[in-house]
């Protein structure tokens, strides 16, 4: 089959687009702009976009909505009024600032989400906040009209990535983590004692030397002053080693740890996200399956890999659903807990909390929060639904619990 | 501005690709010209993507006026582009995204451009053609731009699927910049220098801070000395050797008394780096072929990089069959000192290599009665640089990419077309082959007229049905509703798959501009409705 | 598959669900902060290590880590770190920092509090966990390494006159000048 499941060419599926379907786009930068052109052209009549930056000179190699006369303008509220005026018959309202100042409902007023940021802190938060809206009845079952689909998009020079995520059906960005690097990192020694290389210099300038130097003041890797004084710092130390090579641009590259970006490699993997927003919406045609690396320095290369969703994901598996009586204590709760069928064996000695509230914890907050156990479960958590998180030393995720008190 | 406050303001504002490309890539695109025959969005999203990197000039080349549904998937194009000229609105809005660049537009049909001003193409850097043009038409633009050595980039979509493909006699790369290549370290055969150094270290009488930071080049080479000895002179010939060599290293350690082995990273990095005693300084066989090929026997009529690439076969066969050593380290673990040593030795027989190329250089060039001096050291350095990974790429004519599919062509489709992987995806090929045809006999794209969506589709799977019998393919499953597909769609542009192609088509203009890393090969076909990609390489 | 299409009856769905969260108002546990609870409930410290949560035990993402060698050359002293757990976490490592006393006299710990570590920096895996950089900080004292020196003259008294460093060590952690530089007494 090419198209999705049920999907049969209607005439009601382009006033859907342009009048009742809501796309929010987060990020307005590289993939950002080219992501609302996109969506724009392909009829979508109501998109939202969000993002907290200005414009930078440095952005105008690809992110074609802004001009030089716009730099220190915020983008999402530029970006807006660009398709706007370009494109007719859409409404594109822009948000200028962080996606954690606003509320779970405001993400849950849309049918999809697309992501074209560059921070896996802003990824790991969306993806939480849309799986905490995934629902399961007491047999484990998702709600499917809970699910809030994701498509995210990322590049690096001429790499990239585009991926679809259906939370509770594919996996989510915490089943599989393990696709973003950590940051490459120098031992101290090596920066205060054997430095080799530029980075080396850089980085014992920017670590070191400033937190000694300036203890008040915290490093602002977007402060021109601070980057001339660890650029200077470092000059000095890579000459004081018989090192060479340290430039301004360097110096940038390494503090703000800056992803190389090109107008080109930007355009496609936006326009393939683009896509899958549109098969995804309308099931005009089978979707991406489930994530797409794009390679094109090497003559162009992709390759589709579907991933398999961590059963365990303590961020959207299903966990066990229970449901308790008004009266029960949390010692009654655990006892519940550890009977439970589906980890019976499994959990010998359980901390459980709910949030970031610690009700009962093992280890070094044992005695702080032994008085819960004999308190009532709604006293403590103050709802009648909530998820909580129970770890126990032989379970090897953290377990998801959804419990109703009735 | 001044010159400098100008350059200032460049790098700042090509920064990220500046990182990607360097201020020497930076300024080819500077210098580009580039033509784009046919507005459409594919084409217009190209020249947007190139226009943002900073090329020189765009002319476009376009007979249509604007009409209506242009404005549908057309970014380039606003409201008051209706019933102009196409080319016009198009070069117009592009001019908004770089204050430098010089844009120009014809308001022709570029096939009656190409028949009336052949000569009009030969002083671009580059050509887009994108779609619409006559099979006669395109085979007189692809030898025109040939003999100039002007570079042709095709690119189109049809519906969900989009195709790109490149046409030049030879494009030749000095800076392919491979990812994750093997650096040259010369241990498994060191120059005298490096075999000096190495002997130099008595390792026993180190004291315990410098034993741990003897950079792991050193100790391999010890270590492979040492082996020799104890192999009639061999380094590990198999996989077993090879993990004894490693076992090997790691016993050479220092014990802290009783057998107790406090492990430095730099011996954990020679056990990960051992592997450069058994490979990594080898000749690639694409650099083999290339000394073998007639171009490297140099004429007057040579490019530079022939003359280099001869010269540096000569500095192979005249030397231990090495080539020239590219000079860098990695970092590892070791004292700054100890790691300057190292990087110095290593950069002097770079150095050394690279005089004794450039002596070979000005030899083939007296010989040939040229300026001596044509070939900057600059140059031949690069080259000396990068010589094991040079990529020299030739590309078919449209004829040959046209012409029917027999012999080794038709069994390279048919393994393709019987594999899971790349069976719908070669079909889509043949798809947009017939498209081609039936435009052709038809004057336009299949599936334009709604009324006569039935009897398209009938006429296409007649063109898809004689092309595969003819060339005796199997068909697919899935042909049937791929070709529903194609004529569903019509010409209707479906913004995000000619953004794709129009993202492509830029990112092969720039390798070619850039003369850096490594453009397609054959031909890309993109399936939107899969989200999959095929390099078909014929 | 979903069915994104009945767009009123969800509407009206997400009205309702919307005023029910709002009345719950629990907030949800980032990934970071499961890991964290995770490690804390699982970590088993020797009684030479002290842990304290000085903004509650409902707030894991910043703690105070306290090793108190029994044995080695700092048997007797008391030496404090700041454990700064980002966002990232475990994607990223913690931030660990030596608070008191400060400066310490400790070949890997300069005199700004900086720990050579490797599993705080080259090394980190989201695998590991608190309890592997408490190990690697209690390690740390039981046998400090010459060879990765963040302070260099200790670290050349340690590696030449290992006698000499002890009384170094003893002296540092009563309070005394080594060489230009005064260490403050373990507190």
């Amino acid at each position: 089959m090419l198209v999705g499941p049920g999907f049969e060419p209607s005439e009601a599926i382009l006033p859907f687009l342009r009048e009742d379907c809501r796309v929010l786009v987060i990020g307005a930068g590289g993939l950002g702009c080219e992501l609302l052109k996109d969506l724009a052209l392909l009829a979508f009549g109501n998109i939202e976009v969000i993002d907290m930056d200005t414009i930078d000179v440095s952005n105008l190699n690809r992110q074609f909505l802004f001009r030089m006369k716009d730099v220190g303008k915020p983008k999402a509220v530029v970006a807006a009024e660009r398709i706007q005026e370009r494109i007719e018959g859409v409404k594109v309202v822009p948000h200028f600032g962080r996606i954690e100042d606003k509320s779970p409902e405001f993400y849950k007023g849309f049918h999809i989400i697309v992501l074209g940021l560059d921070s896996v802190e802003a990824r790991s938060w969306i993806n939480e906040t849309v799986c905490g809206f995934l629902e399961y009845d007491d047999d484990g079952q998702l709600d499917l009209s809970t699910i809030k689909p994701l498509v995210d998009g990322g590049t690096e020079g001429f790499k990239g990535h585009a991926r679809v995520i259906l939370p509770g059906i594919t996996p989510c960005f915490a089943c599989t983590m393990w696709l973003f690097p950590p940051q490459v990192k120098f031992p101290l020694c090596t920066l205060a004692e054997t430095p080799r290389t530029p980075v080396h210099c850089i980085e014992y300038a920017h670590l070191i030397q400033w937190p000694k130097e300036n203890e008040i003041v915290e490093f602002d890797v977007d402060n021109v002053e601070h980057l001339q004084w660890c650029h200077k710092n470092a000059v000095k130390r890579a000459e004081q080693f018989g090192i060479g090579g340290v430039t301004f641009s360097l110096v940038q590259g390494v503090v703000k740890n800056i992803i190389p970006a090109i107008a080109s490699t930007n355009a496609i993997v936006a326009a393939a996200c683009a896509t899958e927003v549109l098969k995804t919406v309308t099931m005009c045609c089978a979707g991406m399956d489930n994530y797409m690396m794009y390679m094109g320095a090497e003559g162009i290369y992709t390759h589709t890999v579907k991933y398999e969703k961590d059963a365990e994901c303590p961020v959207c598996s299903s966990g066990i659903s229970l449901t308790i009586s008004e009266s029960k204590t949390l010692a009654e709760l655990i006892d519940v807990v550890s009977a439970h069928a589906s980890v019976k064996g499994n959990i010998s000695a359980p901390s459980i909390s709910c949030g970031s509230m610690n009700l009962y914890m093992h280890g070094p907050l044992e005695e702080a929060t032994r008085p819960n156990l004999q308190r009532k479960v709604k006293d403590l958590i103050m709802t009648n639904k909530a998820t909580l998180a129970i770890n126990d030393k032989k379970l090897p995720r953290t377990l998801r619990l959804n419990l109703t008190i009735a | 501005m001044t010159g400098l406050a100008k350059e200032d303001a460049k790098s700042k504002r090509y920064d990220r690709q500046i990182r990607i490309w360097g201020r020497d890539g930076q300024r080819r695109l500077e210098t580009a010209r580039v033509c784009l025959l046919g507005a459409d969005a594919d084409g217009a999203e190209a020249m947007k993507n190139l226009v943002l990197g900073g090329v020189a000039s765009y002319t476009i080349v376009d007979g249509d006026e604007v009409k209506p549904w242009d404005l549908a998937d057309n970014f380039l194009l606003d409201k008051e582009s209706l019933g102009k000229s196409k080319a016009e609105c198009v070069s117009r809005l592009l001019q908004e995204f770089s204050e430098e660049v010089s844009g120009k537009f014809i308001n022709e049909r570029p096939d009656q451009l190409i028949a009336s001003e052949p000569g009009f193409f030969k002083d671009f850097t580059l050509v887009l053609v994108h779609g619409r043009i006559g099979h006669e038409v395109l085979v007189s633009l692809e030898k025109t731009c040939r003999s100039h050595g002007v570079k042709l980039i095709f690119g189109r979509s049809y519906g969900l699927f989009g195709m790109v493909r490149i046409s030049a006699e030879e494009h030749d790369v000095i800076e392919s910049k491979p990812e994750n290549a093997l650096l040259d370290l010369r241990v498994n055969r060191p120059w005298k220098e490096l075999a000096e150094y190495a002997g130099k270290f008595d390792m026993e009488s180190l004291d315990d801070m410098t034993y741990k930071h003897v950079p792991f080049v050193v100790l391999l080479l010890k270590a492979a000395e040492l082996w020799k000895q104890g192999h009639q002179g061999a380094l590990p010939a198999d996989r077993q050797q090879q993990r004894e060599f490693k076992q090997f290293v790691r016993g050479l350690q220092r014990s802290k008394g009783e057998g107790f082995v406090d492990e430095g990273d730099n011996f954990k990095e020679a056990v990960d780096n051992a592997h450069y005693l058994w490979g990594g300084s080898s000749i690639p066989s694409e650099l083999l072929e290339y000394f073998g090929s007639s171009s490297c026997t140099p004429t007057v009529d040579s490019s530079d990089f022939w003359i280099v690439m001869a010269a540096v076969k000569a500095f192979v066969d005249n030397g231990d069959g090495a080539l020239p050593l590219p000079g860098s380290i990695p970092d590892m673990t070791a004292t700054t000192d100890l790691y300057l040593d190292l990087k110095r030795l290593y950069e002097r027989k770079a150095d050394s290599d690279v005089a004794r190329v450039e002596a070979n250089v000005k030899e083939i060039l007296v010989s040939l009665a040229l300026d001596k001096n044509r070939i900057s050291t600059e140059y031949i350095r690069l080259f000396c640089k990068n010589t094991s990974h040079l990529k020299v790429i030739k590309y078919p004519t449209i004829e040959e990419e046209r012409q029917s599919i027999t012999g080794s062509k038709s069994t390279y489709l048919k393994s393709l077309l019987l594999s899971e992987d790349t069976a719908e995806n070669a079909f889509v090929y043949i798809l947009m082959h017939a498209c081609d045809k039936f435009e052709e006999i038809n004057t336009q794209q299949p599936g334009i007229f709604d009324s006569e969506l039935e009897a398209d589709k009938e006429r296409l799977k007649g063109i898809v049905n004689s092309i595969m019998s003819e060339a005796g393919l199997p068909t697919i499953p899935l042909s049937e509703e791929y070709i529903h597909e194609v004529c569903r769609m019509g010409s209707g542009g479906i913004h995000s798959v000619e953004a794709v192609v129009g993202g492509i088509l830029a990112q092969e203009a720039i390798k070619l501009i850039t003369n850096q890393f490594v453009p397609l090969k054959g031909t890309l076909v993109y399936n939107a409705i899969r989200g999959t990609t095929l390099n078909l390489g014929m | 598959m979903i069915k994104l299409f009945s767009v009123k009856e969800k509407q009206e769905r997400e009205r309702r669900e919307n005023a029910e969260q709002a009345k719950a108002g629990v907030k949800k546990a980032s990934a970071s902060e499961l890991r964290l609870q995770k490690d804390i409930s699982e970590l088993n410290l020797p009684k030479q290590i002290k842990i304290a949560f000085p903004d509650g035990p409902n707030k894991l993402n910043r703690f105070i880590i306290i090793v108190s060698p029994d044995e080695g050359y700092y048997k007797g002293g008391r030496f404090s770190f700041s454990f700064n757990m980002p966002d990232t976490y475990p994607h990223d490592p913690p931030k660990v920092k030596c608070e008191s006393p400060r400066p310490v006299y400790h070949p890997n710990i300069d005199l700004e509090g900086n720990v050579c570590l490797n599993i705080l920096r080259e090394d980190w895996k989201p695998v590991l966990s608190i309890s592997s950089v408490v190990y690697g900080l209690q390690f740390l004292f039981l046998d400090p390494n010459p060879d990765d020196p963040l302070n260099k003259d200790a670290a050349k008294v340690l590696a030449s006159d290992s006698r000499q460093f002890q009384i170094n060590v003893r002296r540092s952690m009563g309070g005394c000048y080594i060489g230009n530089t005064y260490f403050p007494p373990c507190k």
